[in-house]
């Protein structure tokens, strides 16, 4: 049986993926940003899962308006890496995990969690600009990944509370599939930013490392809230952390957050947080 | 009414990109979003008048696009992601885009920023 052994928040601010690119690594202003990742990357070549569920948002790359998915699941054996204007990223095509991912879409629909499918779409820096942080091509990727598109874009986006149960409900479509896999869930996205108006490069870290806390030990004040309130306390673009409970949704109420990173230098807060089931772990190891 | 956005009308400063201002610059947002395709990054750059007839741009969106006025494309109904499109393609960054949103210069922004060197 498949099953879900941690799951990670991130931010997916692109230049993550432009620092990684360009190995910035030792350079001061971005050296903070890759310690913050170190601990996720170590716990994730100890634990090596096989499967990356990834809750993200695409930026009117691969959707446009004129038929935005609210949920989309990517169910295709490759997802290219899209071109956002630069051309696409030095990295490879992500792998897909077509089996599970059509086995999950089966479940979901059957719950009455009515998504879009999508096959051989390219898939935006929501996605990846993290991923080489914690999970780099060596040269290719360490194991697959599928990928739940939510909207975040377009208002009226799904509730907090849709996206925390849309976790829910794929936490009951892993466990049901019958292979044995080792699945983590991520949700990316935030923390405080805003990307348009006079209100642009509002930030608030008081509010983050609120989000933070709450995140792990009190989602239901978290899923309570209104967009509004998101938009408010974190910047517009900010409420896209409603991705992050759908990543808490998919873990178990008692998993504990065991590494966090927050960093800040310029528009977007860039955060990074790893969870880890306590349950009954057969070939369970030390902590990070 | 979006009960979800109740009271964000009391945000100064914001324009919520929802399914009206979707609507009313689905035009210029289809034009934005498709420099992602090198053939149409390529007619923009050498001939954009030419890449906005093509688009089917009003005279009032060609002038936004222009000048790469930010703060009024935001305005007019653009989403900040299909701007990010046109600011890549021009060489652009996001802190310039930002500043100009504020009505500020880059480094009067960049001096209210933890690193500025970090873009």
């Amino acid at each position: 049986m498949a099953r879900i052994i941690g799951g990670i928040g991130t931010s997916h601010v692109p230049t993550i993926g432009v620092a990684y690119d360009r190995n910035k690594r030792d350079d001061p202003d971005w050296a903070p940003l890759f310690k913050g990742y170190e601990p996720v990357a170590r716990w994730l070549a100890k634990r090596k899962p096989d499967v990356l569920v990834f809750f993200y948002n695409d930026h009117a790359t691969t959707f446009f308006f004129d038929h935005y998915p609210t949920f989309a699941l990517g169910v295709s054996a490759q997802h290219p890496i899209a071109d956002e204007g630069l051309g696409p990223r030095p990295v490879p095509a992500l792998k897909g995990h077509p089996a599970l991912a059509r086995h999950m879409v089966e479940a979901l629909i059957t719950e009455e969690f009515d998504l879009s499918v999508f096959q051989d779409l390219p898939l935006d820096h929501g996605c990846h600009s993290p991923l080489t942080m914690f999970w780099p091509p060596a040269p290719d990727w360490p194991g697959a990944v599928v990928p739940i598109a939510i909207n975040v874009l377009q208002h009226p986006l799904p509730t907090p509370l849709r996206c925390y149960k849309l976790g829910q409900a794929v936490r009951r479509a892993v466990e049901s599939y019958p292979e044995d896999l080792k699945v983590v869930v991520v949700g990316t996205g935030g923390l405080s930013h805003q990307m348009n108006g006079e209100r642009a490069g509002f930030n608030n870290t008081e509010w983050d490392m609120k989000f933070l806390d709450l995140i792990e030990r009190d989602p239901a004040t978290l899923t309570a809230m209104k967009h509004a309130d998101y938009m408010r306390l974190g910047g517009t673009e900010g409420a896209e952390v409603i991705m992050w409970l759908a990543m808490r949704g998919a873990l178990s109420n008692g998993a504990k957050k065991i590494h966090q990173n927050y960093y800040l230098p310029m528009t977007a807060a860039m955060a990074v947080a790893l969870f880890e089931e306590t349950g009954p772990q057969p070939e369970q190891e030390d902590p990070v | 009414m979006n009960p979800q956005l109740a009271g964000i009308e009391s945000l100064a400063g914001t324009y919520v990109f929802d399914l009206a201002r979707s609507a009313k610059a689905l035009v210029l947002n289809r034009f934005l979003h498709g420099l992602i395709a090198l053939a149409n990054r390529t007619l923009f750059r050498d001939d954009p008048e030419a890449a906005f007839a093509c688009a089917g741009l009003s005279e009032e969106e060609r002038v936004l696009v222009r000048n790469l006025d930010w703060r009024g494309l935001i305005r007019y109904g653009a989403s900040f992601f299909t701007l990010e499109k046109l600011a890549r393609v021009r060489g652009v960054s996001n802190p310039e885009m930002v500043a100009a949103m504020r009505g500020e210069t880059l480094e009067e922004f960049l001096k209210t920023r933890n690193v500025p060197g970090a873009r």
